[in-house]
């Protein structure tokens, strides 16, 4: 019992911060029906830019991760600006394709500047672990399910009242309609662009302060982002919320209880077939919008 | 069609023709000699390289006939060619059945997955397909790697050399001549393949698939005919490379070369003959450039960062496909086909 309890808080906790990573993906289909395949290579290289600033700098907390969030600023402008702004128009494939090769690029980079395999980040948070029940809980999952449902409200709240998050949602809703009341479009873009990699940056750093900084397990917490928006549906900001857990859940769960009943490391590969199965079943997700297609 | 002036048909077999002219048969000739006639040209390290290029020319125009012709963007393609290369290892190394076997069976089971994978593209397209196949990419590796049973410890096996009857084709140069044979093949067969109905088909399901639905183009056959035709061609990669390199590890078939073989066909040109190999040529010298050139440049200046040799090629293989996408969509290719026609005009620019 103790198990359960541990696994259904440690995967609610990493599936928060999931879905706050995917609200970045789903921010940026929206508004530009961009697919950001480099999610993952985004959190990966601003998580080494806090280890970065926060390690090898010997920065504080207070002014190290500010930092991170200028920085990822920067990253989502200059990606925006440089390499989907010349695509505006081109087909799917070419979007897609060209966020594949940021991936790739963003790989390289992290590769030239940190060499390491593995580091750790200085503990952000308190370090003894909690007991909730019967189960003991190490307190960065707390705090990471914590920060990430904190923006999350501040998210909703800045997209319901904000000028520019209503900006951002008329675009995601009608381009044509925005321009025509004289939003600039490309600038919405930009911006989400920027927001998203700011969030990545944060999941990016609640991530690495559970685990440690290395390639593999970042990459795939971007994968895992896309089988919560997959799950929930790509246009849907509700959907991240309920799936982020249920992916969360599903990893912790079943990595724990079904790796004694067939092969071992079944946790890797749980994200994947959830995505399949969507496909087969409903392929708009659970709160995604249902398209008719036209000729 | 661009020929020549002066150049009339008066049949439709001379209309339909590939090769038209007297100057192409000669290039063709005479490229086919320069190849045949590769290995006392070259030292063990270019073919080594050049059985690389062939190998990955096979994959790589096996994902243009899924991605290119008919659209249907696949980001798993090295997942498929592992099917391929553990198929053969098995139906040769363990059940003891002759290469072609199990070169075919390894191009057939490929193509079999391929179509499992590829059923979810006949309701979804575009991001959720790519999301579907990045799925499938990591599903076969995770079970490459845990299948022990069948695999060997971690996914780790050892591959006979390929073998004809008696003849096992042991030294590098059979090996080139028998992936040039192959590659050849393949290529023809694409060639072809995109001037028949089917191909005719992909190309209409890739333009608009609903309109081509319309047209009388029965979707669920032709996009899973896609999807098997292009598996095919990894597989048929995937054996030939575990016979080649004779042994096997999934570090073979990555998810980044998946990302790879499409940056490859975007570099060549999407839906042209002549991408998938202007494509992998240009993207497999840029490797052995970069393996050459990135020590010496160590050397020279250490101030480099010591990952500097590491993460370089990544870099520029992400630079490369972003920089071809905005400034060259069109591809190699493309650049191929100015490049001919301002040699044909010449010295008349028009």
């Amino acid at each position: 019992m103790a198990e359960l309890l541990q696994y259904v808080i440690t995967g609610v906790s990493l599936g928060m911060v999931y879905a706050l990573i995917a609200l970045g993906f789903v921010l940026i289909w929206k508004s530009s029906s961009v697919a950001n395949l480099a999610l993952g290579q985004i959190v990966l290289i601003s998580s080494w830019f806090a280890y970065g600033m926060l390690a090898q700098a010997g920065l504080p907390p207070w002014l190290g991760i500010p930092l991170v969030i200028v920085f990822a600023l920067a990253l989502g402008w200059v990606i925006e600006r440089f390499t989907l702004r010349p695509l505006i128009g081109q087909p799917i494939l070419s979007l897609i394709a060209v966020t594949l090769g940021l991936a790739y690029f963003f790989e390289g980079l992290v590769g030239i500047i940190w060499p390491k395999s593995l580091a750790s980040l200085p503990p952000l948070f308190p370090q003894d672990p909690v007991h909730i029940g019967t189960a003991v809980i190490k307190q960065e999952f707390l705090w990471a399910a914590v920060i990430s449902l904190v923006l999350f409200g501040l998210l909703s709240l800045f997209f319901r009242y904000h000028k520019s998050g209503i900006a951002m949602r008329a675009t995601a809703d009608d381009q044509m309609a925005v321009q025509a009341c004289g939003i600039p479009v490309t600038r919405i873009f930009s911006q989400s662009w920027m927001f998203a990699c700011v969030i990545a940056a944060i999941g990016g750093i609640l991530i690495s302060s559970i685990g440690n900084i290395s390639k593999a397990p970042l990459v795939e917490t971007g994968l895992q982002a896309f089988s919560v928006v997959i799950l929930g549906g790509l246009d849907s900001f509700v959907g991240c919320m309920v799936a982020g857990p249920i992916i969360g859940l599903a990893e912790t769960i079943g990595g724990g209880y079904l790796t004694k009943l067939t092969w071992e490391g079944i946790k890797e590969v749980i994200p994947f077939v959830i995505i399949i199965i969507v496909m087969i079943i409903r392929p708009y997700g659970l709160f995604g919008e249902r398209r008719i297609e036209r000729i | 069609m661009s020929l020549p002036a002066g150049i009339r048909n008066y049949t439709y077999a001379e209309d339909m023709a590939i090769f038209r002219t007297k100057t192409h048969w000669f290039f063709l000739i005479a490229l086919l000699l320069v190849l045949f006639t590769a290995p006392f040209w070259f030292g063990n390290h270019w073919l080594s390289i050049a059985n690389r290029i062939g190998i990955t020319i096979i994959a790589v125009t096996g994902l243009n006939i899924l991605t290119g012709y008919c659209g249907q963007l696949s980001i798993g393609h090295a997942g498929f060619m592992a099917v391929g290369a553990y198929t053969s290892a098995v139906l040769v190394g363990r059940l003891d059945l002759p290469f072609i076997v199990g070169l075919l069976g390894a191009g057939v089971l490929a193509g079999l997955i391929g179509i499992i994978f590829g059923m979810p593209s006949l309701r979804v397209k575009g991001f959720y397909l790519a999301i579907t196949t990045i799925a499938a990419q990591f599903i076969i590796i995770w079970v490459i790697e845990h299948w022990t049973s069948v695999t060997g410890p971690n996914g780790i096996m050892d591959v006979s050399p390929a073998s004809f009857g008696g003849i096992v084709l042991k030294t590098i140069t059979s090996e080139f001549y028998l992936i040039l044979g192959i590659t050849i093949i393949a290529i023809f067969a694409v060639k072809n393949l995109a001037r028949t109905r089917i191909g005719r088909a992909f190309v209409a399901i890739r333009d608009n698939d609903l309109a081509a639905e319309v047209m009388g183009v029965n979707l669920f056959r032709y996009k899973l005919t896609a999807f098997f035709i292009g598996c095919f061609f990894a597989g048929i990669a995937g054996s030939l490379l575990a016979h080649t390199s004779r042994a096997i590890s999934p570090d073979y078939f990555q998810f980044k070369d998946s990302i790879l073989f499409i940056g490859m066909i975007i570099i060549g040109g999407l839906g042209t003959t002549i991408g998938p190999i202007l494509g992998v040529v240009f993207i497999r010298l840029l490797d052995e450039l970069v393996t050459q050139l990135s020590p010496t440049l160590q050397n020279a200046f250490p101030d480099l960062l010591p990952g500097f040799t590491s993460g370089i090629a990544p870099m520029l293989f992400g630079l490369v496909i972003v920089l071809f996408l905005i400034f060259e969509p069109r591809g190699l290719a493309h650049r191929w086909q100015l490049f001919k026609a301002a040699y044909r005009y010449w010295p008349f620019s028009y």
